[in-house]
């Protein structure tokens, strides 16, 4: 008996021991498994790319945290990744942290599903004055912070400079000459055409990735026109704004400045490769081309970064947001969740390895770092972020943004009129937010 | 005098069908050889049939990475557990229908049958949350069991069956076999090509699945390797990491290939046979 008491005393200590001292959380995010070239680097300064810095970055919490946590990570594709969130809470598996965007945030802050981090952000020591004004608003629901603000991420234009000099649209400052109307846009266009026998513009044009809704979304907000209500109760994309907008974005494609056969690697090709002036993409990139016209392996030598200009009047562009939650666990235990914060808290730490990227810092300490500012091209696309408009943080915004490319393909794709393509577009993200509460 | 016409218009076909096979095969072998490049080059040209340069580095990476082996097992047993059961309760099922007289059973055959016109999207959210509710989430048992019932396998063997002849079996009853005695003895050996073709079917079926494993297995030990390879690929690998995406599509396929290699004379027959049904 006594024998069996001591036994079980033991084994009772042993298991209050390694409680203590080992907590295993999960992250669950996309960005890729880069296991192979990065599984073993805890200096993220030696990782380039979204993938290979957020590994980077979870090696060296795991090998340097003192209490004891260890974070596994679950990737997931990025097409399915909300879908497989979501059955999380079903299946009982739910992440201790997991990847957002902004603009999905209230999909799960409406029905409590990520819990709030103001009070564990305070006792952690994250200080959420440093978040640049809209990366907290961003991060917040009702007065409350329920998320890290990690980047914005913003729709830019690169611009390959050696073909915008052979076109002779070279500012004297060396910055590359674009146009503030669709007017200038399309005779620019036809310029340089004429001067260098190559595409103006190379975009993703196919699917999936909607380059062009973003550049949409862009034009209707240099019009003032929000396309998705701040409340998302209603959706204003058939109005006159959006004929004008859609008729510009056909007509480049009408006027043969790019190729609607490319998809998103495509686009990249002829860019890359020479074969088209400008690409529209997003701030992830910049790190990964300029590389490569350093590297010498591309025909593309002189690349240049430019804020996406105003062509209707003020200046904005399309935005969105990475953020971090800890999604609703009744079974987490405090020291599961003290790790997930102390995770957070890293990473909001290191946010300055994450913008190395290209993408836009959220913490405004990062931004005035000199270190930042030294990064290369960031002093050609600053203003970015002033004038950067995140989209409306509504639900449903994914199946929104899906509907309105099917819609907008169409144009290019199949030569339908921008004011069917609209209306169609119009009456489908009605159908979605008729579905929302 | 008809024969040179005939004879031409056999060539002519051929030469279409050639034709057409050619067309099809060069996505595959496209595949293949994007498979077969550097990440690197693949970013700049995707162009050309053939693997230059050439690296192994896309399959070795998927191979070296921990998980894939896991998948793959997970995979093997789902489809494997999957086909075995689909075997038994179709042809189960199927016999009974065909050949014994049981109340209702006209009416069970019909409900089965209505079986077919529900898509599996309608059921997919109650299927969902019944397991969620069971706490069988994230387990083998959660990936084979919706998968069982199968109203066309059913129906399948039905057909099979019925069209043996009733001599046979009572032929047997003349010998004093019992009903289990002769579904096993005589139905079953005489119906080895149906359920070949059922069972390569449901294999094919069970292997290529992604939506229920995706949002049933959400824990990466769990996953099977659609889900698996899915996974690991990044935000915008179609750009940056082409040749892994093709290597994984590749070695995702590879069993499915052998699979079909070695049973094609049963697959091409069960095609034909649905096909005459």
């Amino acid at each position: 008996m006594r024998h069996s008491t001591t036994l079980g005393l033991t084994l009772a200590a042993a298991l209050l021991g390694t409680a203590s001292q080992a907590v295993e959380i999960t992250l669950m995010r996309f960005f890729g498994d880069c296991q192979n070239e990065y599984g073993s680097v805890t200096d993220p300064a030696q990782a380039n790319g979204e993938c290979g810095i957020i590994t980077a970055l979870t090696n060296e919490f795991n090998a340097t945290n003192t209490i004891g946590a260890t974070v596994n990570t679950q990737t997931a594709e990025w097409g399915a990744y909300y879908d497989l969130l979501t059955a999380t809470y079903q299946t009982g598996s739910i992440p201790d942290i997991s990847v957002m965007h902004a603009s999905i945030l209230p999909n799960f802050t409406s029905r409590d599903l990520v819990i709030p981090l103001g009070d564990l952000f305070a006792e952690a020591g994250v200080d959420t004055a440093d978040f640049v004004p809209t990366a907290l608003e961003n991060a917040s629901a009702d007065g409350e912070v329920y998320a890290l603000p990690f980047d914005v991420h913003a729709l830019l234009f690169h611009v390959n400079m050696g073909l915008m000099e052979q076109a002779g649209l070279v500012n004297e400052d060396g910055s590359p000459m674009l146009p503030s109307s669709p007017e200038e846009f399309i005779a620019m266009g036809k310029q340089f055409e004429e001067a260098t026998g190559k595409n103006y513009i190379a975009s993703e044009s196919q699917a999936a990735e909607g380059m062009m809704v973003r550049l949409f979304q862009s034009l209707m907000w240099q019009q003032g026109v929000d396309v998705l209500s701040q409340d998302g109760q209603s959706v204003a994309m058939n109005g006159p704004e959006a004929v004008a907008a859609a008729s510009f974005i056909k007509s480049i494609y009408d006027e043969g400045l790019a190729d609607p056969g490319l998809d998103y690697s495509g686009a990249e090709q002829a860019f890359l490769n020479g074969e088209a002036g400008i690409i529209l993409n997003g701030t992830w990139v910049v790190d990964s081309y300029s590389t490569q016209a350093e590297s010498g392996a591309v025909a593309l030598t002189d690349y240049r970064v430019a804020d996406v200009p105003a062509l209707f009047g003020t200046p904005a562009v399309w935005a969105d947001s990475h953020m971090w939650v800890i999604p609703t666990d009744p079974s987490r235990t405090p020291e599961e969740e003290a790790a997930a914060v102390a995770f957070l808290k890293f990473l909001n730490d290191n946010s300055y390895q994450w913008s190395r990227t290209g993408h836009l810092s959220v913490r405004q300490s990062v931004i005035d770092s000199p270190e930042f500012q030294a990064l290369p091209h960031r002093a050609e696309y600053a203003e970015t972020a002033q004038i950067a408009r995140a989209v409306p943080r509504t639900q449903n915004q994914r199946a929104v943004f899906n509907a309105m490319i099917s819609d907008f393909n169409a144009m290019w794709l199949t030569g339908t009129e921008p004011q069917a393509a609209l209306d169609a577009a119009q009456a489908g993200v009605e159908r979605i937010l008729r579905r929302n509460r | 005098m008809s024969r040179p016409t005939t004879h031409l218009g056999d060539r002519l076909l051929l030469g279409v069908t050639v034709l057409v096979a050619a067309l099809w095969i060069v996505p595959v072998l496209w595949v293949l050889a994007m498979s077969l490049k550097p990440n690197a080059v693949l970013q700049q040209s995707t162009w050309g049939l053939l693997p230059y340069p050439f690296t192994l580095e896309n399959y070795r990476n998927l191979v070296t990475l921990s998980a894939t082996p896991l998948w793959l097992f997970n995979s093997i047993v789902v489809a494997l557990a999957m086909t075995a059961a689909v075997l038994a309760v179709s042809s189960l099922a199927g016999y009974a229908f065909a050949r014994l007289r049981f109340p209702f059973r006209r009416t069970l055959f019909v409900l089965t049958l209505a079986g077919l016109m529900i898509p599996e999207q309608a059921v997919f959210i109650p299927l969902h949350t019944m397991f969620a509710a069971w706490g069988e989430h994230n387990t083998r048992w959660a990936l084979v069991m919706p998968r069982v019932a199968v109203p066309i396998g059913v129906f399948l063997m039905y057909q099979f069956f019925r069209a043996v002849p009733r001599e046979l079996e009572e032929a047997a009853e003349l010998d004093h076999a019992s009903r289990l005695m002769i579904f096993w003895r005589v139905m079953l050996p005489l119906s080895v090509p149906a359920l070949t073709t059922l069972g390569l079917f449901t294999f094919i079926h069970a292997w290529n699945d992604y939506l229920w494993p995706l949002v049933s297995a959400t824990r990466a030990d769990m996953y099977t390797v659609t889900v698996g390879l899915a996974s690991i690929q990044g935000n915008f690998a179609f750009s940056e990491g082409l040749g892994s995406v093709m290597a994984s599509a590749v070695f995702a396929s590879l069993p499915i290939v052998l699979l079909f290699l070695i049973f094609q004379r049963f697959i091409v027959a069960g095609v034909a046979m649905s096909a005459g049904k």
